[in-house]
């Protein structure tokens, strides 16, 4: 459930990653600090005058303003160490209130919907004192976080072309294409082209693997993952990229034996902590994992990341069974996020409190609560809210044709729909079709659902009903893989705790059944 | 790490990942006054039915090998029967002097060949897209938009 909220900070990631330096070997040095220390009116733009860079010049009226942005990004970027990273963007902006370029790192790497929101302003409010490539870059920023993706893309593709030994932002775009967007083939294109350019850039090898474990190849990715963290034995992100991959590869023993590694190379690189804590939870040792959470919830300062961490924690209850008492968490937490003005947060806590709700009426409620807490917040950014927004109208829809509440069904459907014909968002999308594709289920059209759902297929509560209505339909072969593909799924989301263990249950109890038909 | 981040965001953001819909863009010569089509005239310009431009400039289209699954859905699409049916219509030999086809090898090569030609018309996966073409609407919508026509899977 911290997944939405991280979207943000995924998105700076890729977007404005385009700094003088490569630090290809994630030095928490700045790799083009100035020798200056003290803070000059003089121009330190880094523009150029003459031969073309390689990588994009940042601009900005400040030596400090420069060297705090270079450290930001070391730190977010190489060492993926994002409240440090986060402290120095502010540090930049704090030198060069104009900065565009910190101002839209700020808007980005924060937590914090106000401030990314305020940020975000402020980026477009001096986007002029920018360079025409880095306002080439905002633009390409802008345009992904309001959907406006085809300038975006263009933008991207005219960067790329016009800095082909960009080996960050060519990285970055990789990477946003292959895991932000799906766009394999294009992003596998650009990783590759990379690392035939410099085969020792290690970040690339990092997202490649990613490309592969995602674009169902993943067998080609624990070799790059080898690669990458032997070449960098003293960094915690290789390892903790390698679990990543160990654990969506489903080897949960070997995700541990990696997030350790990274903890025993740096104590501090709390995603590890993060990651060991999900690890136990999809293993089902939830004391264990609520133990871990804890600990990774100490690791953090940021009081957003701690809040999503507990969700997490809260989750494990609903993971073991224990409704009562989960419910009682959730409440306590969605009270804590409520007095923190989270309105996301607070929503998506009553949302999954609906999912596990057995009471179709009661977890309707729930939803009226979610959705009446987003439309009293002013301080959600527009894309949280639609995505949101569209995740409760979606939860509605299945919750109520699952009880064969077709009416409810079909009047969550309908606020949906009227998103969707405006929205260009994947999330409100999805959720759409996947919405079309439960009331249709419920109305017994399980031909024409299978379509719909299948528009959502990363959704495990779409998967779940797809197999439904794939066996409806008399495609046992299709329903017994999505169950598989479902049964599969190792991740944190809410959705996954909920419907993954109810398929793979169902493929347990559906070996049983035809072993003992073979037996007699 | 980061990568957490980035599968969190694609497992919640978007379709399938296997089955991730492309959005196939319409793209001309950035002097090409032309915005916006609808199907039925993209329809008629592959059925060399339309053979010019408002301005009077001959239409080229230019298209990947027609056996890419891409532009199996394009034709498809387009002209609306199957990928043989539309293989016929645009090898035709008779169109060459109205409105000829070229298939390239890459979308790079069709970004060459129609930021080279004022009359060309191509169709590309729209993350390839540059300024160096501009993008056209078909039926007012442009990629990504809800309802898009050229939405492929």
């Amino acid at each position: 459930m911290k997944i939405r909220s991280a979207f943000p900070l995924m998105a700076i990631a890729i977007l404005i990653s385009c700094t003088a330096a490569q630090a290809q070997e994630a030095a928490p040095q700045p790799a083009s600090a100035p020798a200056q220390t003290t803070d000059q009116a003089t121009s330190a733009t880094t523009a150029a005058a003459t031969a073309q860079p390689e990588t994009i010049p940042v601009t900005t009226q400040s030596l400090i303003a420069k060297q705090a942005y270079e450290m930001g990004m070391v730190q977010s970027e190489d060492r993926l160490f994002l409240d440090e990273g986060l402290d120095f963007f502010r540090q930049a902006v704090k030198a060069d209130p104009t900065f565009a370029m910190g101002h839209a790192a700020v808007g980005y790497f924060t937590p914090d919907p106000g401030e990314a929101r305020r940020e975000g302003l402020l980026a477009v409010k001096y986007i002029d004192n920018a360079s025409p490539d880095e306002q080439l870059l905002i633009r390409f920023m802008n345009g992904r976080k309001n959907g406006d993706l085809v300038p975006a893309i263009s933008a991207m593709n005219d960067l790329l072309a016009k800095y082909p030994y960009d080996k960050r932002l060519a990285n970055m775009a990789g990477g946003w294409l292959c895991s932000g967007q799906g766009a394999y083939e294009r992003g596998e294109e650009i990783l590759v082209r990379l690392l035939k350019l410099d085969p020792r850039y290690f970040p690339a090898m990092n997202n490649l693997a990613y490309c592969y474990a995602l674009s169902g190849q993943a067998q080609l990715a624990p070799p790059l993952m080898e690669q990458y963290a032997a070449a960098l034995p003293n960094e915690p992100n290789p390892q903790d990229s390698y679990g990543e991959i160990m654990r969506i590869l489903g080897d949960y023993p070997a995700a541990l034996e990696h997030y350790q590694k990274a903890l025993q190379i740096n104590p501090k690189f709390n995603f590890s902590q993060l990651g060991i804590a999900s690890t136990y939870a999809l293993m089902g040792d939830e004391k264990l994992a609520r133990a871990q959470y804890l600990v990774a919830m100490k690791g953090t300062k940021d009081h957003v990341t701690q809040l999503n961490y507990r969700m997490l924690w809260g989750l494990t209850y609903y993971r073991e069974n224990q409704p009562r008492v989960a419910r009682l968490e959730m409440t306590k937490i969605a009270a804590e996020a409520h007095s923190e003005g989270l309105a996301v947060q607070e929503a998506e806590i009553h949302r999954t409190m609906a999912l596990f709700n057995p009471n179709p009426a009661a977890a309707l409620k729930d939803l009226d609560a979610a959705r009446a807490v987003l439309s009293e917040s002013h301080k959600v950014l527009p894309g949280d809210w639609e995505t949101e927004s569209s995740s409760i109208l979606q939860s509605r829809a299945f919750i109520a044709a699952g009880a064969g509440m077709v009416n409810a069904a079909q009047a969550a459907l309908k606020p949906l729909s009227e998103m969707a014909a405006t929205s260009r968002s994947n999330p409100v999308q999805n959720s759409y079709h996947s919405a079309n594709g439960a009331v249709l289920f419920a109305k017994g059209e399980y031909a024409a659902a299978i379509p719909e759902l299948q528009e959502d297929a990363q959704n495990p509560l779409s998967l779940r009903l797809l197999a439904k209505a794939q066996a409806k339909a008399g495609q046992s072969a299709e329903a017994q893989k999505t169950l598989a593909t479902l049964a599969a799924i190792s991740d944190e989301r809410v959705e996954t705790a909920f419907a993954a263990p109810q398929a793979r249950a169902q493929l347990k109890n559906d070996t049983v059944q035809t072993a003992q038909r073979g037996a007699h | 790490m980061r990568n957490r981040l980035f599968i969190a965001c694609l497992l919640v953001l978007s379709a399938a990942s296997v089955a991730l819909a492309t959005d196939f863009a319409v793209v001309v010569n950035p002097a090409n006054p032309v915005r916006q089509l609808t199907l039925s005239e993209l329809t008629r310009m592959f059925k060399a039915k339309t053979s010019s431009w408002p301005g009077g400039k001959g239409i080229t289209i230019v298209l990947r090998d027609p056996n890419s699954p891409g532009t199996k859905f394009i034709i498809e699409k387009v002209l609306g029967g199957t990928l043989e049916e539309g293989k016929v219509v645009l090898s035709d030999p008779g169109r060459k002097a109205t409105v000829p086809v070229v298939f390239a090898e890459s979308d790079d090569e069709i970004l060459r060949i129609v930021e080279g030609n004022p009359g060309a018309i191509g169709v590309i996966d729209v993350y390839n897209i540059t300024s160096g073409v501009k993008v056209v609407k078909i039926d007012e919508k442009q990629p990504f938009d809800p309802g898009y026509a050229l939405k492929g899977h």
